[in-house]
């Protein structure tokens, strides 16, 4: 009998994981096989949608400006504005990490990804790729300290290495410096603060990114590579979505115009005097209205998240308790699958992988990820809290001819609730840092924001610091109100 | 004993079984209970008395055979149906489980409004009536956790009550009070069965067997193995079984 029921389960949540294959792959095939419109579409919508990771001084970042506007800029969107310009439309900035500016433009998020993206031929496997607009070449990054000591990159063998997660600059410093460690972390504002924390000798990067830090911060100095690079390695590109040839050949119209009238080199300079305006104020105060923005979309994530969390959570353990078997076979599924996947991967799944089918902007993609992931933690919750109910209760609410539902939301659930607000709590605590996940597709919380401010004052610890704090305080103040609540319950039963 | 008409009966239990996988609890149970009568189930513990009481208004749902109340078989009605005949059954449960959530008035009122669909005042000015009417005027509006357990079992059978049933249950309903709150439980039962309440007891209180039921039904190994008026069951006993349990409880005395 239980082995059959086990069995039962399995199958369902086979059929559940086929059911979304098939649907992944069936949408996904057939973006790929449309026609090329590429051009047009971008012209009909009069916006051009690009995706970056602005974390990557001097081709992209994020700045202040003299005015106190918050903008993206660099190289990189000045290239991007050209070729927007050239084409009569608007240019709209997607910003996420750097491990998904190709995912946004495979899956049709972005008509573009830029950001000093060198076309190797392993991306050229998955993505497009314009005509090279800028050969910058790599560079180490080392501290000052160490100059006498690490002269050349031969000096690095058997070092430890900091790399961007994702990039060339990974996959070079592995094949070519023998018996080195490698570190790889997402934002090179990390590993930055790694290197001056002398968690890593080095950090390979694009010449231009070295040069700006070495601007900015005389603790660290510039050493350049010795590899062998072909300009595939050396050059940074456009990506497209494979088979967007009209809209990969306007833009490189576009750059061919760039390089006749080396307006890169331009570019860089204006991209330099905003890297200099950045660091005349690095205080944490003159940042307070990023911080702001931060707390404001992470609290905006968790309490929406909490409240459908909780609906959907009642929902799914009130299925639990149904007479009927395919009922509860859906609620144990669907609750075993959630928790058996990590909350990142499902943000990345409703961003990218639903995203194919209707296009969710990044904020309400993060929400349905983290609600209803909330949701299948709290319907074990409830569950639990159901169960909890002394089975006299129910009968005798039974035997006063109460209806199964006025049973439940009368006498049962109020109880459940109850005692199971602690632990309700904890998930709401849990929810406000754990939405954290939803930066790595570009939604501005906290974490989102912290990262800017990191790049934009070259500061790695402060920033930490701050938003430490405001999520402390965050969570404090919610538990002082969860607290309130819980005596308040207590007193109602012996008043 | 003459026999009955049929229209008398307000319960008729036919062949009633019920088991726990293979553990038998009950096996072949006949009985009527009579408009008005009150019937007592004694016996020892693990008899199956609660059990059988349960089955009465389908808590326990029978393995086999048929509980007719009011001529209709509960054991073929689907469980919407059985809220319907539910109401007019009351029950109270050794371990009173009243409601923790409401105040006592709101125990009171939930199942009038919910299932009568009375108005708030009606389930009110029937709330007080009983409260008034079991001594507790003064508790209305207090949570259970501050009563002592005889009055909680009072509340509960104002509760029952309110719904104005046709029979009530008693699932031994002073075991779990301590000895000098039985009287105040037992008294507010005396006074239902004098006004004519139709009640089926499962009880260890003698004294109030010997006093007020019409009937005692005596219960061992699963099945009644004895009914007969209170007079002959405890002073002339037949069933071996039923000699030896009364025979017990006078030299415990």
């Amino acid at each position: 009998m239980k082995k059959s029921k086990t069995k039962g389960i399995i199958q369902f949540i086979l059929l559940f994981l086929s059911v979304f294959t098939f649907f992944v792959m069936g949408s996904s095939n057939n973006s790929a096989s449309a026609a090329d419109n590429s051009l047009q579409k971008v012209k009909q919508r009069g916006e051009l949608i690009m995706a970056t990771s602005p974390d990557y001084p001097p081709y992209e970042f994020q700045s202040s400006g003299a005015n106190g506007q918050n903008e993206i800029v660099g190289m990189d969107i000045e290239v991007a504005k050209k070729i927007a310009k050239d084409l009569h439309v608007k240019l709209v900035i997607k910003s996420m990490n750097f491990d998904s500016v190709l995912v946004a433009v495979e899956t049709g998020k972005a008509d573009m990804a830029i950001g000093g993206i060198n076309p190797t031929p392993a991306r050229r496997q998955s993505v497009d790729f314009s005509k090279i607009y800028y050969t910058g070449g790599q560079s180490f990054l080392i501290n000052a300290s160490d100059v006498n000591k690490i002269k050349s990159q031969k000096n690095l063998a058997g070092q430890n290495v900091g790399v961007q997660t994702g990039t060339l600059q990974y996959n070079l410093a592995k094949q070519y410096i023998p018996n080195v460690t490698i570190k790889g972390m997402d934002k090179t504002t990390d590993l930055v603060l790694a290197l001056k924390t002398h968690k890593v000798d080095a950090v390979g990067m694009e010449k231009p990114s070295a040069e700006a830090y070495v601007k900015n911060d005389p603790s660290v100095k510039m050493i350049p590579s010795t590899y062998k690079l072909t300009q595939n390695e050396t050059g940074v590109a456009i990506a497209f979505k494979k088979g967007a040839t009209s809209l990969t050949n306007a833009a490189n119209k576009s750059i061919t115009e760039i390089q006749k009238k080396n307006l890169t080199q331009q570019y860089l300079a204006s991209a330099g005097k905003y890297m200099k305006v950045n660091t005349v104020n690095t205080s944490m105060w003159h940042y307070w209205d990023y911080f702001a923005k931060g707390v404001e979309y992470t609290l905006l994530i968790s309490l929406i998240s909490s409240l459908v969390g909780v609906l959907l959570g009642m929902f799914l353990a009130l299925m639990r308790f149904s007479k009927l078997k395919w009922v509860r076979a859906i609620s144990i599924s669907y609750t075993e699958f959630v928790r058996g996947t990590p909350l990142m991967v499902q943000v990345m799944f409703v961003y990218f992988g639903i995203g194919v089918v209707v296009n969710l902007p990044a904020l309400l993609s993060g929400i349905i990820a983290v609600s209803l992931n909330s949701g299948a933690y709290v319907s074990e919750i409830i569950r639990g809290g159901i169960n909890s109910v002394e089975k006299g209760q129910t009968e005798a609410a039974a035997s006063l001819g109460l209806s199964e539902t006025d049973l439940m939301r009368f006498v049962v659930l109020p109880q459940a609730f109850k005692n199971i607000w602690p632990a309700l709590g904890n998930e709401f605590i849990a929810l406000i840092k754990e939405s954290s996940i939803v930066s790595i597709i570009g939604v501005t919380d906290l974490i989102y924001q912290l990262n800017i401010v990191r790049a934009d004052t070259y500061r790695g610890v402060m920033p930490i610091f701050v938003a430490m704090l405001l999520y402390f305080f965050m969570t404090f103040i919610l538990t002082r109100i969860l607290n309130h609540y819980e005596g308040k319950m207590k007193h109602a039963d012996s008043e | 004993m003459q026999t009955q008409n049929k229209n008398d009966d307000i319960i008729q239990i036919k062949g009633l079984g019920k088991n726990f996988g293979d553990k038998v609890i009950l096996k072949d149970i006949n009985g009527e209970v009579k408009s008005g009568q009150v019937i007592c189930i004694i016996g020892p513990s693990g008899a199956g008395k609660s059990t059988f009481l349960r089955c009465l208004n389908m808590l326990e749902k029978p393995t086999s055979g048929s509980v007719i109340f009011d001529g209709t078989d509960l054991t073929k009605l689907s469980d919407k149906q059985l809220v319907e005949v539910r109401e007019k059954m009351g029950m109270v449960f050794q371990s009173f489980n009243l409601f923790p959530n409401m105040t006592v008035r709101k125990n009171l009122k939930l199942a009038p409004i919910r299932v009568k669909h009375m108005s708030d005042e009606e389930a009110d000015k029937v709330a007080t009536h009983l409260l008034d009417r079991v001594g507790l005027s003064d508790f209305a509006d207090v949570y259970p956790d501050s009563l002592s357990g005889g009055q909680k079992q009072r509340v509960a059978i104002a509760r029952a009550l309110a719904m104005n049933p046709e029979v009530m249950l008693f699932d031994e309903p002073t075991s779990a009070l301590d000895p000098e709150m039985v009287g105040e439980v037992l008294g507010v039962m005396q006074e239902l069965a004098n006004e004519g309440m139709t009640m089926v007891v499962v009880t260890h209180e003698m004294g109030f067997a010997k006093q007020v039921a019409n009937q005692v039904w005596f219960m061992a190994d699963s099945a009644i193995l004895e009914k007969d008026t209170p007079d002959e069951i405890f002073s002339n006993p037949k069933n071996p079984r039923t000699k030896d349990f009364i025979g017990k409880i006078i030299e415990a005395k």
